[in-house]
């Protein structure tokens, strides 16, 4: 793995503008409205291009779950086109441990993708004249391994998605769970660093998708990549993130953790959201704890990574300030219980 | 853009297809009262005619003559090939061709394939065409590998540099448009009497099927195939050839049988002037001799070869599952010990003679049935012609004699028709219909005057309000220009011939294909037994429909309409069903619910849902009855596809070639219009 301080991803000022002689047109807009971002991409629009993404900035740290949610057409999808490359990134910069991708030769890229980059498509992308162990072995092949070790390693990853058995089906023999397992199984044949997932789960049923979101978060924990997620489910994102970014027309319009995103909404677009989301199971108490030591009597035995709903139902009888405590046992701040009912409160108006 | 229905309102508002036919019918209009004053009005004259055609004749001689040498020399290459697949055709013994089809079946459709591969071949061992069917074959062989590579070729770099691709396709959609035998005259003068015309002919004509697949099959993998391959790391090269190709092979396969087809039925067509022992040849001469029991034995082995071909090809495009491959190892074994074993009494296929009486049968039975049935034959097509055909071509003023309908058509008859017309237009003008008034209008005028009577400038104006309502502007340009062409290169009345006969198959086509597509869509028992026949109308070389109406109606302007329609009706008809059926489940649901009848649903949902659909039917209709126009030429029409037929007796390039072009322009308007409309009511019904 690389130094920890560089993150495995950073977008500055990215745009992706789609319509002929973007590249030039962007310069302009950007000269013209001295580099006003907002301004830059109203001109775009007027001139009949297409702004999909707009200066978009953010890192993703190393082993970082990072999640990029919209609605459709909120340019999600193009921007993690944009960063894999898979669409060329009209300006700014693109660094992938480092190193800007952003006008890379075709070479580079193409050896880019054969060591670190992993991708999962949401309508699964799978080949359907290969079997599952042919899909799942292909990035090796392209690269010229031989067959034997290929399939050996693919046979690997299909045990760590846990599709033993059907190595020799065919895509179409598969139900839609199983095709993304050997999306997932194939994006991970060459143990990439980085893995780009484009709505995964968004193509399954409910009941599918939470099996392979567990599953999911279990080979995470395990092989701790860097990734960047992308959904337009915000139970998703919460559920999943480390941090959440929040794309609307184009622009990232907020970053931060779950608690952030549910608790200080930047506003209304995020507010609606969050509202239909329940706060209590997704924010921490660390989000409403005060940095006091004056207490009351009563120590339920709150810690700071419990959920909003869990320390309630502790603090049920309490009207003092209780003390909050880390995983190592000490006691960092404390928590009024009439903040953590007015937390969950916020968005009854 | 257009509303057929006029609202009436206070301040006279006219659409765009009333301004349209309001314009067209004063342009008529002043023709007709000119007419005595002015007559270049109604005939181009002669004087002003350019002499495109010898134009066209002396550049092409010119250029002809320059890669002469050249295409010489690769005609003297392709005799190789040719000559080695004649060789082995021709000398491997027939029980072992016979097990090789039936095993090939066998491993591509199983039980029944293997049965109808045994059948076929046997049917064409019996009926003493074996020889010449092989000769046939031979140059299949050969054709349709070139083919396939040089399409294959095509296809994918269109598919690789964008800016090839609008390029292809537009030489693609010419090709296509352009009629069979057009292709030939300047082949002929390349390479000389024989069968390398036949051979390179259907090469050219069977490549761009096989490149319009592979180009649509490439566009149509998955983009996130696409993208998988790319982030997979794969170069270029590996990811069109390990993926995408691949992924598109059944499209690629469509490809594949529609190349083999197009060959087969262009190889039979190019014996016309081949001349050279082969199957189509044997039809031909035949024919020519009147002799149609063993015209129709000689056109049922192509048939057959056409079927077997198209079947087993067919699952390749949709069949994934393949057959036991120890049988076809045990039906290729079996065959040659059999071969080996009867050697000494394999009969020599050309001397069989077991379906002989059979072709004698068929003689003397259509005589007896000619005999029988011929009052009433006569009086079908006769009837026909003086009542329907003659007057569409020439006009109720000059088609309505004594002779035929009784009396002599008066100019007192033209005012009362013109007066009843005007009465229907002002009629349904009143009731708010302006322009299904004003078309009506124009419809009996061209009923009085006859199509090939039109006088230009209506055409031209006609032309112009269709484009324009059809297409905007720009497609009524283009339009105009075209037929100006036509107009001034001297080829301007054969246009109007052709387009009358083309213009009276479509008509009947898409009435007769429609009910009968509808007929299917509401009916199940009736589509079981129309799909059969539309899946052989479909399968049969264009070649192979002039034998029958040949054999009934003798040469002659109906049996070529007839023929035409045959050809032309399929398309309608599975549009039609098609479009009808594939009304989504819930439009339906809808209108049941809102209390509509079985009628109703038919006339407020399903039909305006097909409608587009049912248009482009049409437009396959029209093209389709373009192709078989210049196949007609062989047993009597007039017009262009004549014109392109002695051209080809004549090796004249230039009237060839120019009369071809003419018949392409035409089919080439006829279909961008039908498009327009059918994109138009796409548009509208937001789909």
């Amino acid at each position: 793995m690389t130094d920890v301080n560089t993150p495995a991803i950073a977008c500055q000022n990215l745009w992706q503008v789609f319509g002929p002689g973007a590249e030039k047109a962007l310069t302009d807009a950007l000269s013209r409205s001295g580099n006003d971002a907002e301004k830059a991409a109203a001109d775009l629009s007027e001139k009949g291009f297409i702004p999909a993404v707009q200066d978009a900035n953010f890192e993703v740290k190393d082993g970082e779950l990072f999640v990029i949610m919209g609605l459709s057409g909120s340019g999600k999808s193009t921007l993690i086109r944009c960063i894999s490359q898979l669409l060329p990134g009209t300006g700014g910069e693109i660094r992938v441990d480092g190193e800007n991708v952003i006008g890379a030769s075709k070479k580079a890229l193409t050896e880019l993708r054969r060591k670190k980059l992993g991708m999962v498509f949401q309508h699964f992308g799978l080949f359907p004249h290969m079997t599952v162990a042919e899909n799942v072995a292909y990035p090796l092949r392209v690269q010229g391994i031989g067959r034997k070790e290929r399939l050996a390693r693919a046979q690997e990853v299909i045990s760590l998605v846990g599709l033993e058995g059907r190595e020799d089906s065919f895509p179409r023999q598969l139900s839609g769970g199983q095709r993304q397992r050997v999306g997932i199984a194939r994006s991970l044949a060459v143990n990439p660093d980085i893995w780009f997932l484009d709505e995964p789960f968004s193509a399954l049923d409910p009941l599918i998708r939470r099996q392979l979101q567990d599953e999911f978060l279990r080979i995470q924990a395990t092989l701790k990549k860097s990734i960047v997620f992308i959904t337009h489910d915000i139970a998703e994102a919460l559920k999943l993130a480390d941090r959440i970014a929040i794309m609307r027309d184009g622009k990232i319009v907020q970053i931060g953790t779950p608690t952030d995103i549910v608790l200080r909404p930047v506003d209304d677009y995020v507010r609606e959201f969050s509202k239909d989301v329940a706060k209590g199971q997704h924010a921490k108490v660390a989000s409403v704890m005060r940095d006091e030591s004056e207490c009351g009597p009563d120590d339920p035995g709150l810690t700071t990574a419990m959920t909003l709903d869990a320390a309630l139902a502790h603090c049920m009888e309490l009207y003092e300030p209780v003390p909050v405590r880390d995983e190592s046992g000490a006691v960092v701040g404390t928590v009024h219980p009439s903040d953590l009912a007015a937390a969950l409160q916020v968005d009854e108006s | 853009m257009t509303a057929v229905t006029d609202t009436p309102s206070q301040q006279v508002h006219l659409t765009v297809g009333a301004k349209a036919a309001l314009i067209t019918v004063i342009v008529g209009a002043l023709c007709l009262a000119l007419e005595g004053a002015a007559p270049w009005l109604v005939k181009w004259p002669t004087a002003w005619e350019l002499p495109a055609t010898e134009w066209v004749g002396t550049f092409l001689d010119w250029f002809l003559n320059g890669i002469k040498p050249a295409m010489r020399l690769f005609s003297d290459l392709m005799t190789y090939p040719m000559d080695a697949a004649n060789y082995v055709l021709g000398n491997t013994p027939w029980p072992i061709l016979i097990g090789l089809v039936t095993a090939l079946g066998w491993y591509l459709g199983g039980l029944p394939m293997a049965a109808l591969g045994f059948v076929g071949l046997s049917f064409v061992l019996a009926s003493g065409y074996w020889v010449e069917s092989m000769n046939t074959l031979a140059l299949v062989a050969v054709s349709v590998p070139v083919a396939l590579t040089v399409g294959g070729a095509i296809g994918i770099l269109a598919n690789e540099v964008p800016k090839v691709k609008s390029f292809v396709q537009a030489v693609l959609d010419v090709m296509q448009t352009v009629p069979t035998f057009a292709y030939l005259t300047p082949l002929l003068l390349l390479f000389g009497f024989g069968p390398v015309v036949g051979l390179i002919a259907s090469a050219i004509y069977a490549a761009p099927p096989m490149a319009r697949n592979v180009m649509l099959g490439l566009e149509r993998v998955e983009p996130e195939i696409k993208e998988a391959a790319i982030m997979s790391g794969g170069t270029r090269f590996q990811q069109l050839f390990q993926v995408e190709i691949p992924a598109a092979a059944t499209q690629i396969m469509v490809g594949v049988n529609q190349c083999l087809m197009a060959a087969l039925s262009m190889v039979i067509i190019a014996a016309v002037i081949g001349g050279f022992n082969d199957i189509g040849w044997e039809v031909l001469l035949t024919m020519r001799k009147a002799q149609f029991g063993e015209a129709l034995m000689a056109g049922l082995v192509i048939v057959v070869f056409a079927v077997v071909i198209d079947r087993m090809s067919g699952t390749l495009a949709t069949e994934r599952k393949r057959y036991d491959q120890r049988v076809v190892w045990a039906v290729l074994g079996f065959t040659v010990l059999f071969t080996a074993a009867f050697w000494a009494w394999l009969p020599n296929p050309s001397e069989l003679t077991i379906l002989d009486p059979m072709a004698d049968v068929i003689d003397s039975g259509l005589t007896a049935f000619t005999q029988a049935n011929g009052p009433w034959l006569d009086a079908l097509k006769n009837n026909s012609l003086f009542y329907v055909l003659l007057p569409l071509r020439i006009g109720l003023d000059q088609a309505v004699l004594p002779f035929t309908w009784g009396f002599q058509w008066t100019p007192g008859m033209s005012y009362g028709l013109f007066a009843v017309g005007a009465g229907i237009a002002a009629l349904m003008a009143w009731r708010g219909r302006l322009t299904g008034g004003l078309v009506v209008l124009i419809l009996i005028g061209m009923l009085e005057t006859g199509i090939s009577n039109l006088p230009w400038p209506f055409v031209l104006t006609a032309t112009a309000a269709l484009g324009w309502v059809a297409g905007g502007w720009r497609l009524a340009v283009l339009s105009v220009g075209l037929l100006c062409t036509i107009l001034v290169s001297g080829l301007w009345e054969r246009a109007l011939l052709s387009l009358y006969l083309s213009g009276a198959a479509v008509f009947s086509c898409a009435v007769v294909g429609g009910l009968i597509g509808l007929a299917s869509a509401v009916w199940g028992p009736v589509w079981k037994v129309v799909r059969p026949i539309c899946d052989m109308l479909q399968t049969i070389p264009l070649f192979v429909f002039l034998i029958p109406v040949l054999m009934v109606f003798q040469i002659g302007e109906f049996s070529a309409f007839l023929a035409i329609c045959a050809y032309a009706i399929v398309p309608m008809i599975r549009y039609t069903r098609h479009g009808l059926i594939n009304t989504p489940e819930e439009m339906m649901e809808a209108a049941i619910s809102s209390g509509a009848t079985e009628w109703q649903i038919m006339r407020d949902v399903r039909g305006p849902y097909a409608a587009p659909t049912i248009l482009l039917g049409l437009n396959q209709t029209i093209l389709y009855a373009f192709a078989m126009l210049v196949i007609a030429a062989l047993i009597g029409t007039t017009g262009l596809g004549q014109s392109i037929y002695l051209a080809l007796g004549q090796a004249d390039v230039g009237l060839g070639i120019s009369a071809g072009a003419a018949m392409a322009i035409l089919a080439l308007i006829a279909d961008r219009m039908v498009q327009g409309f059918a994109e138009e009511r796409r548009k509208a019904l937001g789909l």
